[in-house]
């Protein structure tokens, strides 16, 4: 007899929405063991689904729903999910992760993961509860902003499930909708076109099976000092001031990207930092579930300036605050919590959407799109444009494809100033003057990606010379995508890193913990290997090729104008990107050597 | 030597000045006197002549620097910042 999972239901649950039929199918213990859950399973899932090779919003393309081990044990920030699809906006692997409730009511329907297939006959939900699956008309919901259905829905189903929904941009297939629940976002990449291409408004989940864990009272131990250490200063950053502090950071160190990276500062920097924003307006502050971090920063909104009607609330994040500020050089600051607020309503990624505005804003300067209207430094511009791109008008759907389609579209060679990496907008850290994480970039799996690579942390240490950096760089640069392959597989939140002496050490006891396998630091490094090399698999099957590990022209071409020695020569990049490629083991174009999934 | 020092996030939180001058001639001697002047600084941020863990400081928006004997030059400026930028 087969000894117990700990940790684990051992199987998912696999819907075809065209037929309406549901399948639970074993996982077996060695593929948990190797991928975990999260990013590092999806990919496995996807793998075997075949999707790499299908286009991402054809009905055949499958996304997954992964769970974790450590979803629904007492470990901080552990109420994580990852959506794992191919992205409609790069055509490679996208895994973006939210944190709330979903995660947990997911898992209780006894499957470690949701796989769904196919496309509904009509505008749906679909209903999953315990081990059964359903879809129910959504036609009263189509249209409706994620707020708004979320609440229908949870009068029509009542309090007890969790519902994760798509806005009106996924339904209008926007490359890079998102997936909401109770207001937060698997963001990047575009899942919830994915979803909407499947005629899914929404996904409610509900379920009671929870999963025994290996050592509980030993679990319990660590998790209390583990949420006692989120109490400290490692964190004091997030719970107190939030992820916008960095904004007058970036800028003091003129990296901070403005003006679709024309500039690494910004001059009304000052009037959006959350140093300022405290000052003048209400400021809360709020948690995802079982965080004891809180790094929730939502802060009060006039309505009549920025036209939204009644005084309301906008969570404020640095990458959200970067690409709708600076980036489109708006400084009005109730405009970019209004931005802000209505990416979220609409159900669109804040950094592609500020970002592809932002490039539309210089292609309209330059004459080449004919929107005269949409002009940096404007304000209305940048709220007309989003409402262009959720209401589907014709700039609207040039926009929705993303900066990469539309600078295709443009032509004049404006892709060499399309701030993307294989199509995914560029966060907010400008390449030239943070070197470790130009190479994150150019090599992440996703595109341009400060999730998937911390390679920013090595930039922000005596380490390297961020404006110099030599390929020693490169092992520093696997290491932090590692860290991030585990966090995003077991899952945890990134913002726990720097409260572990030994990252990988502390996983695997965790691990082993919920689990009960002998596990070690080794493991995990081996398994955080396992899972990176497996994404380059998928995109290899997507068809990845060697000359998409790079940064768009402008990036390598101009320093930035505030520091010269902010400047990064296409040989050096690619010097760091064969380094890497060595540093992993890959051959020196980025092909791994055997493919370690079996496919 | 006087050094002129900006701060960021939670160290100016904690001094509660964006901006400020502080005495020596190498990093662990300025950080030394910050953690004088500015006693919840200290107690937070500050242990001794260095940074606790959590916090980095930079030379003039250029190199980041840790050790404290670190020497300052006269135009140098010290800035104290949180140390993950992520987010």
């Amino acid at each position: 007899m087969p000894h117990p999972l700990f940790g684990y239901h051992g199987k998912y649950l696999r819907v075809d929405v065209s037929t309406e039929q549901a399948e639970s199918i074993a996982l077996e213990e060695v593929t948990l063991r190797h991928y975990l859950g999260g990013s590092g399973l999806g990919v496995k899932l996807l793998l075997d689904e075949m999707t790499a090779e299908i286009e991402p919003l054809a009905p055949e393309a499958a996304i997954a729903f992964v769970f974790s081990p450590l979803v629904g044990s007492p470990l901080t920030t552990s109420a994580k999910f990852a959506v794992v699809s191919k992205s409609p906006l790069t055509e490679r692997i996208n895994d973006s992760l939210a944190s709330s409730g979903f995660a947990l009511a997911g898992k209780k329907t006894g499957h470690d993961a949701l796989v769904i297939t196919g496309r509904a006959v009509e505008p749906s939900v679909l209903v999953i509860e315990e081990g059964r699956a359903r879809l129910q008309p959504a036609g009263d919901l189509w249209g409706l902003t994620n707020g708004e259905a979320q609440k229908r829905l949870r009068e029509q189903l009542g309090g007890d499930y969790q519902i994760a929904t798509i806005g009106p941009a996924g339904e209008r297939l926007v490359r890079y909708a998102t997936i909401s629940h109770d207001g937060r976002h698997a963001g990047r990449g575009g899942s919830g076109a994915v979803l909407g291409s499947k005629n899914l408004k929404a996904i409610a989940v509900r379920g009671s099976q929870r999963c025994k864990w290996a050592q509980p009272e030993k679990l319990i131990d660590y998790a209390k000092q583990l949420s006692g250490k989120s109490f400290g200063p490692a964190t004091a950053k997030y719970r107190e001031l939030g992820t916008a502090t960095n904004l007058l950071v970036f800028n003091r160190l003129n990296v901070l990207p403005t003006r679709n990276f024309q500039q690494g500062s910004f001059a009304g920097a000052e009037a959006l930092s959350p140093e300022r924003l405290s000052e003048t307006r209400e400021r809360t502050r709020a948690s995802c579930a079982c965080c004891t971090i809180g790094c929730e920063h939502l802060y009060s909104l006039s309505g009549q300036s920025a036209g939204v009607g009644l005084k309301t609330s906008v969570r404020v994040e640095y990458e959200s605050l970067f690409a709708l500020g600076p980036l489109c050089e708006v400084p009005d600051p109730d405009v970019v919590l209004a931005a802000s607020r209505r990416c979220d309503e609409l159900g669109i990624d804040t950094i592609s959407a500020g970002g592809t505005i932002a490039f539309a804003m210089e292609c309209a300067e330059l004459g080449y799109l004919q929107a005269p209207w949409l002009r940096f430094g404007d304000g209305s511009a940048l709220l007309r444009a989003l409402e262009e791109i959720g209401a589907g008008t014709e700039l609207g759907q040039l926009l929705a494809g993303g900066s990469r389609r539309l600078a295709r579209h443009i032509g004049h060679d404006t892709i060499d100033f399309a701030p993307q990496v294989k199509g995914l907008e560029i966060p907010g850290y400008d390449p030239r003057g943070l070197q470790t994480m130009a190479l994150g970039f150019a090599v992440g799996a996703r595109g341009a990606d400060h999730n998937r690579s911390g390679a920013y942390e090595v930039d922000f240490s005596d380490q390297v010379d961020r404006f110099n950096v030599g390929i020693e760089a490169a092992a520093l640069a696997v290491e932090t995508e590692d860290k991030a392959a585990v966090m995003d597989s077991l899952i945890l939140c990134k913002f726990l890193r720097g409260v572990f002496d030994d990252f990988f050490a502390d996983a695997a006891n965790m691990l082993e913990l919920v689990t009960g396998w002998e596990t070690s630091a080794e493991e995990m490094r081996e398994t955080a290997q396992r899972i990176v090399t497996a994404k380059k698999e998928f995109n290899i099957r997507a068809g990845w090729t060697p000359a998409e590990d790079t940064l768009p022209a402008r990036m390598l071409r101009q320093p930035l104008p505030e520091e010269a020695r902010a400047q990064l020569s296409p040989q050096r990049l690619q010097a760091l990107v064969v380094a890497y490629n060595g540093a992993r083991g890959w051959s020196a174009e980025g092909y791994p050597v055997g493919m370690i999934t079996g496919h | 030597m006087p050094v002129d020092v900006e701060l960021f996030g939670i160290p100016r939180a904690r001094a509660g000045v964006a901006l400020t001058t502080a005495t020596g001639d190498c990093l662990g001697d300025v950080l030394h006197d910050l953690a004088v002047q500015f006693p919840s600084l200290g107690e937070t941020c500050i242990e001794g002549r260095q940074l606790r863990a959590g916090y980095t400081a930079n030379l003039s928006g250029q190199r980041f620097v840790t050790d404290p004997e670190t020497p300052l030059a006269v135009d140098d400026t010290l800035l104290l910042l949180s140390l993950d930028a992520g987010g």
